[in-house]
């Protein structure tokens, strides 16, 4: 599903953030990308979502190139993505429910059916009572639940999230790790990338390592202690 | 959180199939809906700027329509006045009664002719001796010196060539001595008239310039101010033409709201006129009279000025579009 072939990036600056970097992330998958601050990690991240292009090597998603693809092409291949940030995100003129909705009007959802998909998406996520309600009013737990039920709502074949639970106590992290699970489980593909090693630990996921742009180790879920 | 989070059912599979044919021709229309709705939304929640915005635009709508108005009323005037100045053609001295009627049955056929007076010496002394101090003066004499006058009245209407045709064809009927064109302020103000109607379309040409330049630079702002959201959107799958729909429509809605707005600015004007203009009918008669703007004329206007307001979103967006996803 998610594929990583000698993947290096270097930026305009000169930095070099990723080295021949090759992982594949397979549906049904849940992998957590970790290392230090400066790792690579967000810069795997936004290869995948197509905000930056590698300087070398081949990414693919869902069995596309993203290399080649057109920039006409690109706002399609997204919408196969549901993607969680760390600062969630959400446009805070617009309400909880409007949040939500907008990947389905995006991607041409009958009205019809968007409210039963995003009300099914916020009870995912244990929000519905908050449908009306606007992001400022929520704490920073339920706004990250909110860009949460954003990413899943359109049910995407891939979920990336870049450091969603930087901002929430250990107990609520470990809940919303535990939702990406969930996803996991019924065939989405899901990338975290994290740094909390204590909650990666807990989860029992693979773990891809990244230091200095370079993959270090590649542990399996059941090598996880 | 845990609460809550019992009751939940447990997540779907990922979608796989793609929009059907009519769903595409749905998600389209849906989409547009969407945007209108969206874009009258973000107007209403700064009420004061788009309040601005379409005033602004209104009242340099509003006065092409003003001027318009007024050049109509000036033009409608001079013709009223006009209608009844007739041009006057004296027969030389000697000449009797056949040989003005005479003249009269040959200008009659013309096609400028609307109608031909026969006014004989006695007719032309007795309206003298009306005129205040001419009566004593009129009594000296021992013989009417006056002579026939044809007095001609021209078809409403007629351009000055026609008349200045007309002059001339009177000038050269057998009998004629001298002709009178009263008229030829006519001429004058149909050119004045002219200049002004030039005028008037190169204002509003200018203003609705303008107009486009106000629509642009609320939409560059509004996008400015909104790139973090439209990063957002590119990022979770919006195209660009999706992202930019919104303010295309908000430059409809302030063109179409403005043209609204300069047409009641119009109408009120037409109204606050209407009440001397009718006095300065009763001081001729009736016969100058008041009027308004055309219905087509007023119907146009807010639909013209919408696509004025697409025409300046345009022109902006794009660009600024592509700037914030940059950002």
């Amino acid at each position: 599903m998610i594929g990583f072939d000698l993947v290096s990036k270097r930026y305009e600056g000169g930095h070099q953030a990723l080295t021949d970097v090759s992982f594949h992330v397979d549906a049904g998958e849940m992998a957590f990308v970790t290392g230090h601050s400066g790792a690579g990690k967000s810069t795997l991240l936004k290869l995948l979502a197509m905000i930056e292009r590698p300087t070398n090597g081949v990414v693919t998603l869902d069995g596309q190139k993203l290399n080649t693809v057109r920039p006409g092409d690109i706002p399609r291949i997204r919408r196969k993505l549901g993607m969680v940030f760390q600062d969630h995100r959400l446009l805070l003129d617009r309400t909880v429910f409007a949040n939500v909705e907008l990947p389905l009007i995006i991607g041409g959802v009958a009205p019809a059916d968007r409210g039963r998909r995003v009300r099914a998406a916020l009870e995912k996520v244990g929000l519905l009572s908050y449908e009306k309600q606007l992001p400022e009013a929520l704490s920073t737990g339920e706004q990250q639940r909110v860009g949460i039920a954003r990413a899943i709502v359109a049910k995407p074949a891939v979920l990336i999230a870049d450091e969603p639970t930087g901002n929430l106590d250990p107990q609520l992290a470990m809940e919303i790790m535990t939702l990406f699970a969930e996803f996991q489980a019924v065939g989405t593909a899901v990338l975290v990338a994290s740094h909390d090693l204590m909650l990666i630990k807990r989860m029992k996921k693979r773990v891809v390592v990244l230091d200095h742009g370079k993959l270090v180790a590649d542990v399996p879920a059941t090598e996880v202690v | 959180m845990n609460a809550v989070r019992d009751t939940r059912k447990a997540p779907e599979q990922p979608e796989k199939t793609r929009r059907s044919e009519p769903r595409k021709v749905g998600a389209w229309r849906e989409h547009h809906l969407w945007s209108m709705s969206i874009s009258l939304r973000r107007l209403g929640t700064r009420p004061l700027g788009t309040l601005l915005t379409v005033a602004v635009m209104g009242v340099a709508l509003a006065l092409p329509l003003t001027f318009y108005l007024l050049l109509g009323n000036v033009q409608r005037m001079g013709d009223a006045l006009g209608r009844n100045q007739s041009i006057s053609a004296f027969m030389k001295p000697g000449q009797n009664a056949a040989m003005a009627e005479t003249a009269a049955s040959a200008l009659r056929g013309r096609p400028e002719v609307a109608d031909i007076v026969v006014r004989t010496p006695k007719d032309g002394l007795a309206e003298l001796a009306e005129v205040q101090g001419f009566s004593g003066a009129l009594q000296s004499l021992d013989a009417n010196p006056l002579p026939y006058v044809l007095s001609v009245q021209p078809k409403p209407g007629l351009s000055a060539e026609d008349v200045s045709r007309l002059v001339e064809s009177m000038k050269a009927t057998p009998g004629v001595d001298m002709v009178q064109d009263t008229g030829a302020w006519r001429q004058r103000l149909d050119a004045l008239v002219g200049v002004g109607g030039r005028a008037v379309a190169l204002l509003a040409l200018l203003l609705g310039i303008a107009a486009l330049l106000v629509v642009g630079n609320t939409i560059r702002v509004d996008i400015q101010s909104r790139s973090a959201e439209i990063g957002v959107l590119l990022l979770i799958g919006a195209s660009r033409p999706f992202v930019r729909r919104p303010y295309l429509y908000a430059g409809i809605w302030l063109g179409f709201l403005a043209g609204v707005l300069a047409v009641v600015l119009a109408v009120v004007l037409e109204l606050a006129m209407a009440g001397p203009v009718g006095r300065l009918a009763a001081a001729y008669d009736g016969s100058v009279s008041f009027g308004g703007l055309p219905a087509w004329l007023l119907l146009s206007v807010p639909f013209a000025s919408a696509v004025l307001g697409w025409l300046g979103a345009r022109l902006v967006s794009a660009r600024q579009i592509r700037r914030a996803a940059a950002g």
